[in-house]
């Protein structure tokens, strides 16, 4: 049995629904990213598994003990503020420690406590200060530690990078991964970075309007896309979406898509054995940036590649790679080739299409065909 | 949407045993049971309170409360007094005078402020301490200022100005103005503080724009941060007007009512038909107008300002 | 306040010549003596002879100075009937005030709390409620008022007094606590929660520290409209609970013996003092108790 359980969770405010039937499950030591963009429930849900909002129906378990009814403090749960949320009357130790005083901890045991999660996180020179003495990276270390010192089932992390500037993101990014790692406590982390998605996560549940989208490992939701939202969301620059046609192509299939003053576009798919039930249907294909490349930077072991001559509307250099726009199906159409590739705009220069990398959407349903 | 935090506790209902089901309980409705007793006060003490005074005006109350029915008889009697209608034309002259002085000499003032002064730190107090000031203890002293005797008439006579005259204070029918300079004394400055605080609020980059577009002063003023302090008029004219149609101490004490029933208000007339004059349901009746009147400019206001808190 | 940092206006736009200056400083030194003048009036004059007051004019120093009048303001001046002077009323607003502000407040901020962090169906109309409460003529309330502390056994007492000045001084000190708790960080509230905090604990632990500056506002709007208030004084007090503005009008108006001008400036000045006192120490947050209370949201 999985170690967090979360089955037909509804949530209502009155008459609106923010939490529509969830159902996920976490594995003990495992790491949950709650992942997609502003008022899809994602924190929502955060909260509810913290107790800190009531539930409509469904429930909640922890390690096998249904908490529904549980108070936040009797969950065995810590969790992380966006804002941090320091009690800005206390300095750093008595905040680090408050939860030890009201659970009637003596002193002296949190003290011990203190200083070793002090140690941990390399704060302990900074215990006698007050929060608003700390810089943001430092109360973000704070606000850890006051989660750390409770050594909970689980952690929960409600959006705490959002607050600090890019560099420091990136370095407790990979702070709080080497937490995990060593400590192997049960985590659920809020965001709505997907590349913090990515990079955290051994689990990761994509929601929108209140509805899980597609929960799976990073590896699945990203190259297996449960539908064109989840497919656009995750990614960056984003998956390429174009709207094209399925055609019978001698033994095969291909994908045919219009271009401005050309003729149509046709790639042959390889393997994709059902696409073939689509045939003369409409779809939409989708292909992320770096299956398009130039000639030499396509991925040779890889049998899909198909070549084609494009027309380049627009090229960004971006230091690593090189972004090259293309139209296809009258979307703009992201490749990315290596930096030192010459590409002139409005020049006409061939692309490598992967198509063992293709997936295919319903454009009625959104929903992945193939 | 303002989301509801009703449950923040979690939906803590009975878990293990029925004492704990009752800890919870008490958990959820501590914050309930906390304001109840301010909410059940001020339910009586204030709404209670009105709907009383309210049924008491369609009472024969006098010097005891007395619940014989007499209809509207109060309201028709009390628009036939003199006083009261004496009373309505005071509050209205002092209402208005009030109101636009206090604007007007303390807009000026809060712009004039607003330019840059160097000893904005000493003037600023000086404007405002008269607001820290019972409204008895400025009373008194204008009425001593203003009488003829001994006061502003007096001295200038002393100093020679031999034909000075200076009598309102004495005259039936300029003696409300004596008060509407008190009043204007007592509160302008308070109102120059609102309209500073709504200059300062104004966002630089906008009068920035205006520079730049080549407004004149004259015109950064009247076409720009004028308009810009729409909701620091509103409040200076609520806060002004719930005073004005209030005011009761100034009059006791400046003129206390007189000379005769001269400068008779709303305020001072319910407090002699119910305490003094025992007529208690005339003077629930003009209590209950005086409500109508307040609420005739709050109600709207504070709808309008929760609303506009909303988000 | 934002005291001087408007700069950025005049630097450019508002470029004065010097003559607008002086005319600019002239209105502003002219309103400042306007507002002066009444108590500079009242203090010259509260320490001449009442002799020299007839004879002389207003604005002149003492030539005679004496402080006799102050001491009779204070001890020995007839008030009513009795010759007592403004102290036994002076100690009647004490009375009245210190317990009638700390009710008050503490009520407000417990109300403050519950209506932006324990939020429930039907708060805003609890609060609504509340808030017109801060502006009825208080005449509508006084005869049935008159009747409950009759009923309670509390007419003509201190006590009394106190209540009333809670009751209606309730709406005004939720709404203080209210628009200053409504910014404070809901995670902080859900961080005690998390922490096993209940909510009387995380009032005290948690909110009240971070009160200060909203307490300091409270308390002295409530003080000053307390030691200043007339109406109530006068409806619900008798000779041994009267406060000061009351004895102060008595003092001012008894149309018996000679009217000793002096008298009455030095009794007004007294009477004043407290709430002066206030003011200039923390006149600043005075301001924003008043704005507090205007502008609201």
């Amino acid at each position: 049995m999985a170690f967090l359980e979360i089955s037909d969770l509804y949530k209502r405010f009155g008459s609106v629904e923010v939490l529509k039937g969830i159902n996920l499950a976490v594995e003990e030591g495992g790491f949950l990213v709650l992942v997609g963009p502003s008022g899809c429930g994602k924190s929502t849900l955060l909260n509810t598994i913290a107790g800190l909002e009531s539930i409509t129906s469904g429930e909640i378990r922890i390690n096998g003990r249904v908490v529904n009814n549980l108070h936040p403090s009797q969950r065995d749960i810590a969790m992380v503020f966006q804002s941090y949320a320091l009690y800005p009357n206390m300095t750093v130790a008595q905040n680090i420690a408050f939860g030890m005083e009201m659970r009637g901890v003596p002193k002296a045991e949190r003290e011990k406590a203190v200083a070793e999660v002090a140690k941990t996180l390399q704060i302990s020179h900074l215990l006698g200060r007050k929060p608003s003495q700390l810089s943001g990276g430092q109360r973000q270390r704070v606000a850890m530690g006051r989660a750390l010192v409770r050594n909970p089932q689980v952690f929960l992390f409600d959006e705490p990078l959002s607050n600090l500037d890019a560099k420091l993101r990136v370095d407790m990014r990979t702070e709080i991964k080497r937490l995990h790692q060593s400590m192997k406590t049960t985590i659920v982390y809020v965001t709505h970075d997907q590349i913090e998605a990515m990079t955290l996560a051994t689990q990761i549940a994509v929601l929108k309007d209140g509805v899980l989208q597609q929960f799976g490992t990073p590896h699945e939701i990203y190259n297996n896309p449960a539908n064109i939202f989840v497919a656009d969301f995750m990614g960056s620059p984003a998956m390429n979406l174009i709207p094209a046609r399925i055609e019978a192509n001698g033994g095969g299939v291909a994908v045919v898509m219009t271009r401005d003053g050309a003729e149509p576009l046709q790639l042959k798919v390889g393997s994709h054995s059902r696409l073939g039930a689509h045939a003369g249907r409409e779809v939409i294909f989708g292909l992320r940036p770096e299956a398009i490349t130039d000639l030499s930077g396509a991925d040779r072991t890889s049998p899909g590649v198909v070549n084609a001559e494009c027309h380049v509307e627009v090229v960004e250099p971006a230091g690593a790679d090189t972004y090259v726009v293309t139209r296809l199906g009258g979307r703009e159409v992201i490749g990315r080739m290596r930096s030192d590739m010459q590409v002139a705009p409005h020049s006409t220069v061939p692309f490598a299409f992967n198509m063992d990398k293709a997936v295919f959407f319903d454009p009625e349903s959104e929903f992945r065909i193939a | 949407m303002s989301v509801s935090q009703e449950t923040m506790v979690g939906a803590a209902r009975p878990a293990t045993s029925a004492s704990a089901g009752a800890v919870e309980w008490l958990q959820r409705a501590l914050p309930k049971i906390v304001l109840a007793p301010s909410f059940a006060i001020i339910l009586v003490v204030v709404y209670g309170f009105i709907l009383f005074t309210g049924v008491l005006s369609f009472t024969d109350s006098k010097i005891l409360p007395s619940f014989n029915w007499v209809g509207w008889e109060n309201y028709v009697k009390l628009w036939g007094f003199r006083n009261w209608i004496t009373a309505l034309k005071n509050l209205a002259i002092f209402g208005s005078l009030y109101i636009l002085l206090c604007s007007a000499i303390g807009l000026f003032l809060a712009i004039l402020i607003d330019q840059k002064i160097r000893v904005e730190g000493v003037l600023r107090p000086i404007y405002l301490y008269p607001m820290a000031l019972s409204f008895i203890v400025t009373g008194t002293a204008w009425k001593w200022f203003l009488d003829p005797g001994i006061g502003l008439e007096h001295t200038m006579h002393l100093w020679g100005w031999e034909s000075f005259a200076f009598k309102w204070i004495k005259d039936g029918k300029m003696a409300i103005y004596c008060i509407v300079i008190a009043a204007i004394w007592q509160s302008s400055g308070f109102v120059m503080a609102m309209f500073l605080a709504g200059l300062r609020g104004i966002d630089n980059e906008i009068i920035k724009a205006a520079q730049i577009d080549g407004a004149s002063n004259f015109n950064l003023y009247r076409r720009i941060v004028i308009p810009l302090l729409r909701p620091a008029f509103l409040s200076v004219f609520v806060v002004l007007a719930h005073l004005a149609i209030k005011s009761y101490d100034l009059v006791i004490a400046l003129t206390n009512g007189g000379p005769g029933r001269a400068t008779e208000m709303p305020a001072t007339f319910m407090y002699s038909y119910t305490f003094t004059r025992n007529e208690m349901g005339i003077g629930a009746a003009s209590a209950v107008i005086m409500l109508m009147m307040i609420a005739s400019v709050i109600v709207p206001y504070l709808y309008s300002e929760l609303r506009g808190g909303k988000r | 306040m934002a005291a001087a940092t408007h700069g950025a206006v005049q630097e450019t736009a508002v470029r004065t010549n010097v003559l607008a200056r002086a005319l600019i400083y002239a209105g502003l030194i002219l309103f400042a003596g306007y507002y002066l003048l009444p108590l500079y009036v009242m203090l010259v004059n509260s320490v001449k002879p009442l002799d020299e007051i007839r004879q002389g004019d207003m604005m002149s120093l003492p030539m005679l100075f004496t402080l006799e009048p102050w001491r009779s303001a204070w001890a020995t001046a007839q008030i009513g009937v009795q010759p007592t002077g403004l102290r036994p009323y002076f100690i009647n607003s004490i009375l009245m005030v210190v317990p009638a502000v700390a009710i008050s407040t503490l009520l407000g901020a417990l109300n403050g709390y519950v209506l932006t962090k324990w939020r429930f169906r039907g708060d805003g109309i609890v609060f609504g409620l509340l808030l017109f409460a801060c502006f009825i003529p208080f005449q509508i309330v006084l005869i049935p008022m008159a009747r409950l502390l009759g009923l309670a056994g509390l007419a003509g007492s201190t006590p009394g007094l106190v209540l009333v000045h809670v009751v209606y001084g309730l709406g005004f000190t939720t709404l203080f606590f209210r628009n200053y708790y409504d910014a404070f960080p809901t995670e902080l509230i859900r961080a005690a929660q998390i922490d096993g905090a209940g909510f009387f604990r995380i009032f005290w632990r948690i909110l009240l520290p971070s009160s200060g500056p909203i307490i300091v506002v409270t308390v002295i709007w409530q003080f000053t409209n307390i030691w200043n208030d007339f109406l109530f004084g006068v409806s619900f007090s008798d000779v041994d609970s009267q406060p000061v503005t009351v004895a102060l009008n008595n003092l001012v108006s008894s149309s018996t013996g000679v009217k000793e001008y002096n008298v009455h400036f030095a009794g007004a000045i007294l009477a004043a003092l407290p709430t002066l006192i206030v003011y200039v120490v923390s006149g600043r947050y005075f301001v924003r108790g008043l704005m507090a209370g205007a502008v609201k949201g």
